[in-house]
């Protein structure tokens, strides 16, 4: 094994080590952080009985918590995303974790409705995103190549993390009560981040390494320093000027209010065609499971092929799919349909990280990658409410399955119109020549936007 | 395997980037995400007006009275009004 691994080495023609990599070790600290972050928020659902037997709250108010939860997160994560840029990912998450402990604690004692908006709705929403956004675009600063692998591995271990997590939450609730369980959360959890975060480094060259995919020949780039703050605010000004920074946000939102409608709306629309609570509910893990494939090979194919094609593709997949449902009547049907739509569901988000890199370059994504989850927090916000409201007005889910196609066939065709994934836009971050200790931007776009900026690949 | 970490510059020059601009405004992406909110406040607004009237010819088919006739929030009011469909 260790042969294999060395002769790897050689081949690629790698500084440091393939396989026992610390870059692996930061993706599974970030597997770890998304875990404890968003097992609770996941697990919600679990929550809203027991808070109306205990307190008598109607299960729309205390939904509205989960709601402004949703929002907050939303609206903090470029703020959040500046955070990790500036003053690092560590201190940021460090910043997250305390939060996430306070939001645990008060939630736990809440006696009003209020304290539950105030302790779950607003600080556990800002907590999600010092936890959730900065580690992203850290776990980008490892990977000098292969992002994509970095990514896939990544958002895998985010998709059965809180997987797990939320049925042993639910065994939690049922056996010590939702105080109690909130409570014992809050600690573990802490202790976890605090643990885990002992191990994280914001950059290879903090923990004295180089970069997973380093190649003897590639200079280091700048990652700290007085020069490492000027020259960020310069290239996210030039990032701000892309018409791909606005468009991806679009994007995101597109692609989120598109699934969240179906991941909502499944299990509800699967029991008023005769399905059994059961079944519609297997419907919705059979979508989970088939997902995780695509999680991980969509990063992967992005980084290897163009990512905007592979975008496409997902998001088509994604706004064709759900006609399954218009036709969906028997138990079959609808396991057929969450196969099918699982395939490009799994890939509509997981490609940001890669495509930032090749737009990009090595600037830090902090910021640009915290307004992407502000446009996906908001669509999954607006996705999830509007399965409820369109079958209040309407009492049936057609509207609703007929929006997620529009959304997510609108995502597809904002995607066309980015730039190619094969152009980068700005200057590649600036590298130091080891030799007189300068820097040096590598201009590899061209020097002037061209007029058909715009135009696909 | 460890592999030494190179030292970091320690002055605060920012690295030539001379030639390099932007001269276009992003107007087609901030335009496609303005389209995007846009769009999504029509969609609310169809909805949100076609439950007002809902709730509205209810309360007034309960009460025995035109829809005219019955009160409504201001809410209902207000997203019927911005509505042109409804």
């Amino acid at each position: 094994m260790q042969n294999a691994a060395l002769w790897l080495d050689r081949r690629f023609g790698l500084k440091e080590h393939s396989i026992a990599h610390y870059a692996w070790v930061i993706v599974g600290i970030a597997g770890v952080v998304q875990m404890v972050g968003a097992a609770i928020r996941m697990a919600f659902g679990v929550l809203v009985d027991p808070l109306v037997a205990a307190f008598g709250w109607s299960p729309g108010s205390i939904g509205l918590a989960y709601a402004l939860m949703s929002i907050v997160t939303a609206l903090s994560s470029p703020v959040a995303g500046y955070l990790g840029n500036r003053f690092g990912a560590r201190r940021t998450m460090a910043a997250g974790t305390m939060l996430f402990f306070i939001g645990m604690m008060w939630t736990s004692q809440t006696k009003e409705i209020w304290e539950l908006y105030v302790a779950y709705g607003m600080v556990f929403g800002v907590s999600q995103a010092l936890l959730l956004v900065p580690v992203v675009p850290a776990v980008a600063s490892w990977f000098r190549r292969h992002l994509g692998l970095g990514t896939g591995i990544m958002m895998v271990s985010w998709s059965l993390g809180p997987a797990l997590v939320v049925q042993l939450l639910a065994v939690l609730f049922n056996t010590v009560g939702w105080s109690q369980a909130f409570m014992f959360v809050g600690i573990v959890g802490t202790v976890t981040l605090t643990i885990v975060l002992l191990y994280f480094r914001n950059t290879p060259e903090e923990a004295g390494r180089v970069a997973y995919g380093t190649k003897s020949y590639d200079k280091p780039l700048v990652t700290s320093g007085n020069i490492f703050v000027s020259t960020q605010q310069e290239f996210q000004s030039y990032v701000y000027k892309t018409n791909a920074f606005w468009n991806l946000i679009n994007i995101h939102f597109l692609g989120c209010v598109g699934h969240a409608v179906i991941l909502v709306g499944i299990i509800p629309l699967g029991i008023s065609k005769g399905l059994g609570p059961l079944t519609a509910a297997g419907v919705l893990t059979t979508i989970s499971i088939v997902s995780v494939l695509t999680r991980f090979v969509t990063p992967v194919l992005s980084d290897r092929f163009s990512a905007k094609t592979v975008m496409f593709l997902s998001f088509l997949g994604q706004g064709v799919g759900v006609f399954l449902l218009f036709t969906a009547n028997s138990t079959l049907d609808f396991y057929i349909f969450a196969v099918v739509w699982a395939i490009p569901y799994g890939g509509e988000g997981t490609a940001f990280p890669v495509v930032n890199r090749q737009y990009y370059g090595h600037s830090p994504m902090g910021s640009t990658y915290g307004w992407q989850l502000l446009g996906a927090g908001l669509g999954m916000a607006l996705g999830g409410a509007l399965p409820g409201m369109v079958f209040d007005i309407t009492g049936g889910y057609s509207w609703a399955i007929g929006l997620s196609a529009a959304f997510s066939l609108a995502g597809a065709v904002a995607i066309v119109l980015l730039d190619s994934t094969h152009k980068q836009l700005i200057p590649d971050w600036p590298e130091i020549d080891t030799a007189t200790g300068a820097t040096a931007a590598t201009v590899r776009s061209p020097i002037v936007q061209p007029e058909s900026s715009s135009t696909g690949d | 395997m460890k592999a030494a970490a190179p030292n970091q510059p320690t002055d605060s020059r920012s690295p030539e980037l001379e030639r390099f601009e932007i001269k276009r405004r992003p107007f087609l992406g901030f335009g496609l995400l303005m389209s995007s909110v846009i769009a999504t406040l029509a969609v609310l607004i169809y909805f949100g007006a076609w439950a007002s009237s809902d709730r509205i010819e209810n309360r007034a088919l309960a009460a025995g009275i035109h829809e005219s006739e019955a009160e409504s929030e201001w809410w209902e009011d207000g997203l019927v009004f911005a509505c042109p469909l409804h």
